[in-house]
C-alpha cells in the first residue's frame, strides 16, 4: 500500500471513530438534557425548553402534598434500611469471619446464590401475599425489612472480606483487657473496618433509593410511599401531565444519588462500583 | 451465635421462604379475590400446564428472549466493549464527558428515567419527532419492542463499560506493542491479544447483565407491557396476572420458571467465580 | 501479686496437633520467667492456654490461688503484649494506653490522667497524640508494653515481644524491659526462640521442645548443665559439642582422642559427650587428654574467634580461641577440655548422665 493510500485510512478511521463517539454521547445525552433545562422553563412540557429560566416551578413542587413527603419517605426507607443493613451484616460477617465452621464458605456461597435469584420481581408474589396475609401491607417498617433481606447476602459476603483482614490479635488483646464481644465489635472491628461499613451503607441507600417494584407493591397509601413510586403515579395518571411538578420533582429526587455517586467515586474509583452494583 | 441470628432471620424470611412457598403456591388454584381465595384448590402442575399452553406467556417468553438478547448480550455488552476501547486512547476530557453522560443513565433513579424517555418519545412533543422531523411518530406503540430494547441498552451499558475498562487496562501494553511492531491491524490485536485475556470478563459480564435484564422491571413502567402485549416481558406478564389480575397460584408458576432461570444463570455464574479463584 | 501454676496441661487442636502435651510448670510471684523453645514447640500455645485464649483441653491452670482453668480471659487479670502488638490502628497512643481502663468503664478524664501517667515513664509523652501507624517499631513496643502495665495486672504475658526489631534496638529493649518488670515487680512470662534472649532477661528460664519442658532452671544452670543433649544443642550462641564416644576402661573413646570419663559407667556403653567451645582450650602441640584435628574454619566472633577442628569421618570439634591466637588453616590443633566441663548424656539423644 502506498503512503498517501495508509495515511487516507488513518484519516478515515479517525473520522468514524470521532463520529462514533459523537453519536453515542448524543444517544446517552439526549434523554438527560431535559432533566436539566425543564425544571427552569416558563412552559415546561415534554419538549426540551427553548432557554429561560424561572424557579416558579419550584414552587409548584413545593405546594405539592405528596411530593416533599415521599423524599422524606424515601430517606426514612433508604436510611432504615441501610443501618439495618450495615447492623446485620457487618454483625454476622464478623460472627462468619471468626467462627470456623465445616461448610461455613458453602454456606455463604449458597445465601449470595440465593439472593441474586430470589429478585424481587421473581419473588414478588409470594413477598406480596405474604405482607398481605400478615396484614403488613402499608407497613413500612415490613418493607424496610424485606429490602434488609434482599441486600444482606451481598453485604454480608463483602463485609466478611472487610472483616477477615483484621488482625486476630486486635480482638484478643482487647479480650485479655477482658472487653465483651460487644465492646470488641464497637470499639475495635468496627472502626477498622470503617470503610467497609460505609461502602455497604452508601450502596444500600442507592438501592433503595432507585427501588420501585417493592414499595409499588407493599405500599398503597400515597402518604407512605417514597418518590420512586409517588414519581411514577405523577405521569401515570392519565391525561396531560404536570410538567411543573414532575421535572422538578425528577430533579430533586435524581440529586441525592448523584452526590452519592460522587462522594463514592472519590472516595473508591469506579471500581467499587463495578463490583456492587446489582 | 446471637450475632448471626438477625441476619439469618432476615434471609430465612425474605429470601428462603419466599422461594420455597412460590413451589407450592405454583401448584394451587389460588386468587386474591373470589371463591378461590378462600380455599385454594390443588391442582398438581395444571398452571404450569395452563402456562405452557398460553399463547400470551409463550408470546411474552420469546419478547423476554428478544429482549435479553438484543438489549444486553448484544447491545450493552457490545457498546460497553467498543466504549472501553475507544475512551481509552481518547482525550481526558472526552473520557470524562462520555463517562459522565453514561455513568448517570446509569445511577438516575429508575422512575425518572423512564419519564425522561417517554419525554424523549412522546408523539406530540417529544424531542426525537423534533429532531428527527416526523412529528407524530409513536415510538412506544408502533416499536415497543425497539422502545424497550434501546431503553435498556442506555440505562445499563455503564456497567459493561466499566468491566471492560478495568479489564483492558489489565491486558499488557507490552502485548499490544508486540503485536502492532509485528504489522497486525486492529481486528487481530483484538482477537490475538485481547479476547484472550478478558474472555473471563466477557463471560462474566454476560452473566450479569443478563441475571438483571431478566428481571428489570422497568419496561412496565415504560410501555406498561403494551400495546397488545407486544413489550410484556416476564417480569411484567407476572405483575399483571397475579398482582393486578389476582392469580397468584398462576403467578406463582411463572415466577418458578423465573427463579429456574435465575438459578441456571446464577450457578453457572458462580461455577466460573469458583474455577477463577482455584 | 502472683505465681503462676500449671499441672498437666494439655492443648490438642481441632485438627488434631497436639501443641503442649501434659505440662507442669510453676512460675513464682514476681519471678521474670522465660519459656524458650525452638518455633512450632508450643510456647505461644502455652502463653495463650494461661492467658486464657485457648482453652486447656485437659489440665488446670491457676493465677494466684485461684483455678482460672475455665475463666474467660477477661475474667483472669492478666495483660498480654502480642508479637505485632495488636494496637488498635484508628486510636492515638493515649486512648490504646487507656483502652484497658475504658472496658474496666473508668471515665475518660481519669484514665487518661492514668495514661499519661504511664506513657510518660515509658518515655511515650510526647507520641501521646499520634497513632500507631507514624510510630516506629521501638516505640509501638513499648506503647503496647504501657498499655499492658495501665491494665495493672497480676501477670505479664509477652510474646516474642522484641522479634519485631532490629538487632541493635532489641539490646536496648532488653534492658528496658528487665528494668521495667524488676521495678514494677510483677510476675512476668516471657515467650522467645532467642536463648540470648532468655539468657539475658530471665530469673527462670523453660527451655521446651515439641509440647514439653526439658528443663527448668536458672540461665546459669541451663546454660552450664543443660538437662538433656537437645537442650545443650539448643543454648549457648555457639552450639555445643556433641560427640560420640563409648567408655573403655574408665575413658571416653572419641574419633578425635581419649579423655578420662567423669563418671563411672560400665565399659562399651555408648554415650554422647557434650563440651562447650568457649570450656575447651586450644593447643597447637599434641597434649595429652585432648581431642585432635585439622584446623578448618576460623569464624571471628569479636573477642575470640570460632575454630573448627576437622576430623576424619566423624563431628567437627568447635573450640573458642583468644583473640590474636587464632591457628592457621590446614594445621594441626588439639582442644582440652576444662576440668569439670565435660558432659555425658545417654547415646542418641538421651538425658544428662553426668
Ligand atoms: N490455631 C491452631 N490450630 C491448629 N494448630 C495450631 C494452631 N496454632 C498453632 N498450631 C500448631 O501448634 C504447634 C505449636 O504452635 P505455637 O504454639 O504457635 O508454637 P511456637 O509459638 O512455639 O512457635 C505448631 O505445630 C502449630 O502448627
Ligand atoms: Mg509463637
Amino acid at each position: 500500500m502506498s503512503a498517501p493510500a495508509v495515511l487516507a485510512r488513518r484519516a478515515m478511521a479517525r473520522v468514524g471513530l470521532y463520529v462514533f463517539v459523537g453519536l453515542v454521547l448524543v444517544f446517552f445525552a439526549l434523554p438527560l438534557v431535559w432533566l436539566v433545562t425543564t425544571p427552569f422553563a416558563r412552559t415546561p412540557s415534554y419538549r426540551v425548553p427553548a432557554p429561560s429560566f424561572t424557579l416558579h416551578n419550584f414552587r409548584i413542587l413545593w405546594d405539592n402534598p405528596y411530593a416533599v413527603r415521599s423524599i422524606g419517605n424515601s430517606l426514612v426507607l433508604a436510611g432504615g434500611t441501610a443501618v439495618l443493613a450495615v447492623v446485620f451484616a457487618g454483625t454476622a460477617a464478623y460472627a462468619l469471619s471468626r467462627v470456623r465452621l465445616p461448610g461455613r464458605d458453602a454456606v455463604l456461597y449458597a445465601v449470595l446464590l440465593l439472593s441474586s435469584i430470589v429478585t424481587g420481581t421473581a419473588a414478588m408474589v409470594p413477598i406480596f401475599l405474604m405482607l398481605f396475609q400478615l396484614d403488613l401491607i402499608d407497613n413500612r417498617l415490613a418493607l424496610v425489612l424485606v429490602l434488609t433481606g434482599g441486600l444482606l447476602p451481598s453485604a454480608m459476603f463483602i463485609l466478611k472480606d472487610f472483616m477477615d483482614t483484621v488482625p486476630r490479635s486486635y480482638e484478643e488483646s482487647a479480650r485479655v483487657f477482658g472487653a465483651s464481644p460487644f465492646q470488641i465489635l464497637r470499639h475495635v472491628v468496627a472502626p477498622v473496618v470503617r470503610p467497609g461499613l460505609a461502602t455497604i451503607a452508601v450502596w444500600a441507600v442507592v438501592q433503595v433509593w432507585g427501588n420501585f417494584l417493592l414499595p409499588y407493591i407493599l405500599l398503597h397509601d400515597p402518604a407512605k410511599q417514597p418518590a420512586a413510586v409517588i414519581m411514577y403515579t405523577f405521569y401515570d395518571e392519565g391525561g396531560q401531565p404536570n410538567f411543573a411538578l414532575i421535572s422538578t420533582f425528577s430533579l430533586l429526587y435524581s440529586v441525592p444519588v448523584v452526590l452519592c455517586y460522587l462522594v463514592v467515586n472519590r472516595r473508591y474509583g469506579f471500581r467499587f462500583q463495578g463490583g456492587i452494583k446489582g | 451465635m446471637l450475632f448471626v441470628a438477625p441476619a439469618l432471620a432476615l434471609i430465612a424470611a425474605f429470601l428462603v421462604f419466599p422461594a420455597l412457598w412460590t413451589l407450592y403456591l405454583g401448584v394451587l388454584k389460588y386468587d386474591l379475590a373470589g371463591s378461590n381465595a378462600a380455599a385454594p384448590q390443588f391442582v398438581g402442575l395444571g398452571n404450569y400446564r395452563d402456562a405452557l399452553t398460553d399463547p400470551r406467556f409463550a408470546n411474552s417468553l420469546l419478547l423476554t428472549v428478544a429482549f435479553v438478547g438484543l438489549s444486553a448480550v448484544l447491545g450493552q455488552n457490545v457498546l460497553g466493549f467498543l466504549l472501553a476501547a475507544v475512551l481509552r486512547d481518547a482525550a481526558s476530557w472526552v473520557r470524562g464527558v462520555v463517562n459522565a453522560v453514561v455513568l448517570l443513565a446509569w445511577i438516575l433513579p429508575g422512575t425518572v428515567v423512564v419519564f425522561l424517555w417517554q419525554a424523549l418519545l412522546d408523539r406530540g412533543g417529544g424531542t426525537l419527532n423534533a429532531l428527527l422531523g416526523t412529528p407524530g411518530a409513536a415510538w412506544t406503540l408502533d416499536h415497543p419492542l425497539a422502545t424497550i430494547v434501546a431503553f435498556n441498552i442506555w440505562r445499563g451499558t455503564a456497567f459493561s463499560m466499566l468491566l471492560y475498562s478495568a479489564a483492558l487496562g489489565a491486558v499488557p501494553r507490552s502485548q499490544l506493542e508486540t503485536a502492532r511492531t509485528y504489522g497486525a491491524g486492529p481486528l487481530r490485536t483484538l482477537r490475538d491479544v485481547v479476547l484472550p485475556h478478558i474472555r473471563g470478563h466477557v463471560l462474566t459480564n454476560t452473566l450479569l447483565i443478563t441475571l438483571w435484564t431478566f428481571n428489570d422491571f422497568a419496561p412496565y413502567m415504560l410501555t406498561g407491557g403494551g400495546p397488545d402485549h407486544r413489550s410484556e416481558t416476564l417480569p411484567v406478564y407476572v405483575y399483571r396476572t397475579s398482582i393486578e389480575g389476582g392469580a397468584l397460584g398462576y403467578g406463582s408458576a411463572i415466577s418458578l420458571i423465573m427463579l429456574i432461570v435465575n438459578l441456571a444463570i446464577a450457578l453457572f455464574y458462580l461455577r466460573l467465580l469458583r474455577r477463577r479463584s482455584a | 501479686m502472683a505465681g503462676i501454676g500449671l499441672s498437666g496441661v494439655t492443648k490438642t487442636y481441632p485438627g488434631g496437633v497436639t501443641a503442649v502435651d501434659g505440662l507442669d510448670l510453676t512460675v513464682h510471684d514476681g519471678e521474670f520467667f522465660a519459656l524458650l523453645g525452638p518455633s512450632g514447640c508450643g510456647k505461644t500455645t502455652l502463653l495463650r492456654t494461661i492467658a486464657g485464649l485457648e482453652q486447656a483441653s485437659a489440665g488446670t491452670v491457676s493465677i494466684g490461688d485461684r483455678d482460672v482453668t475455665r475463666l474467660a480471659p477477661g475474667q483472669r487479670d492478666v495483660a498480654m503484649v502480642f508479637q505485632d502488638y495488636a494496637l488498635f490502628p484508628h486510636m492515638t497512643v493515649l486512648d490504646n494506653i487507656a483502652y484497658p481502663l475504658r472496658v474496666k468503664r473508668i471515665p475518660r478524664a481519669a484514665r487518661h490522667d492514668r495514661a499519661r501517667e504511664v506513657g510518660a515513664g515509658l518515655d511515650l509523652a510526647d507520641l501521646m497524640a499520634r497513632r500507631p501507624a507514624e510510630l516506629s517499631g521501638g516505640q509501638q513496643q513499648r506503647v503496647a508494653l504501657a498499655r499492658a502495665v495501665v491494665a495493672h495486672p497480676k501477670a505479664f504475658l509477652f510474646d516474642e515481644p522484641l522479634s519485631n526489631l532490629d538487632a541493635r534496638l532489641r539490646l536496648s529493649a532488653r534492658t528496658f524491659l528487665k528494668r521495667l518488670q524488676r521495678d514494677l515487680g510483677i510476675t512476668t512470662v516471657f515467650v522467645t526462640h532467642d536463648q540470648a534472649e532468655a539468657l539475658a532477661m530471665a530469673d527462670r528460664i523453660a527451655v521446651m521442645d515439641a509440647g514439653r519442658i526439658r528443663q527448668v532452671g536458672t540461665p546459669r544452670e541451663v546454660f552450664g548443665r543443660p538437662a538433656t543433649s537437645f537442650v545443650a544443642h539448643f543454648i549457648g550462641s555457639t552450639p555445643m559439642n556433641l560427640l560420640d564416644a563409648t567408655v573403655t576402661g574408665g575413658r571416653l573413646t572419641l574419633a578425635a582422642g581419649t579423655l578420662p570419663c567423669p563418671a563411672d559407667l560400665p565399659d562399651d556403653t555408648r554415650v554422647t559427650v557434650g563440651i562447650r567451645p568457649e570450656y575447651l582450650t586450644y593447643s597447637k602441640d599434641p597434649v595429652e587428654d585432648a581431642l585432635a584435628g585439622t584446623v578448618g574454619i576460623v569464624e571471628h566472633l569479636g573477642s575470640s574467634s570460632l575454630v573448627t577442628l576437622e576430623t576424619d569421618g566423624a563431628a567437627p570439634v568447635g573450640v573458642v580461641v583468644e583473640e590474636g591466637a587464632e591457628p592457621e588453616p590446614g594445621t594441626r590443633g588439639w582442644a582440652v577440655p576444662r576440668p569439670g566441663r565435660v558432659l555425658l548424656y545417654r547415646a542418641g539423644g538421651g538425658d544428662l548422665l553426668a
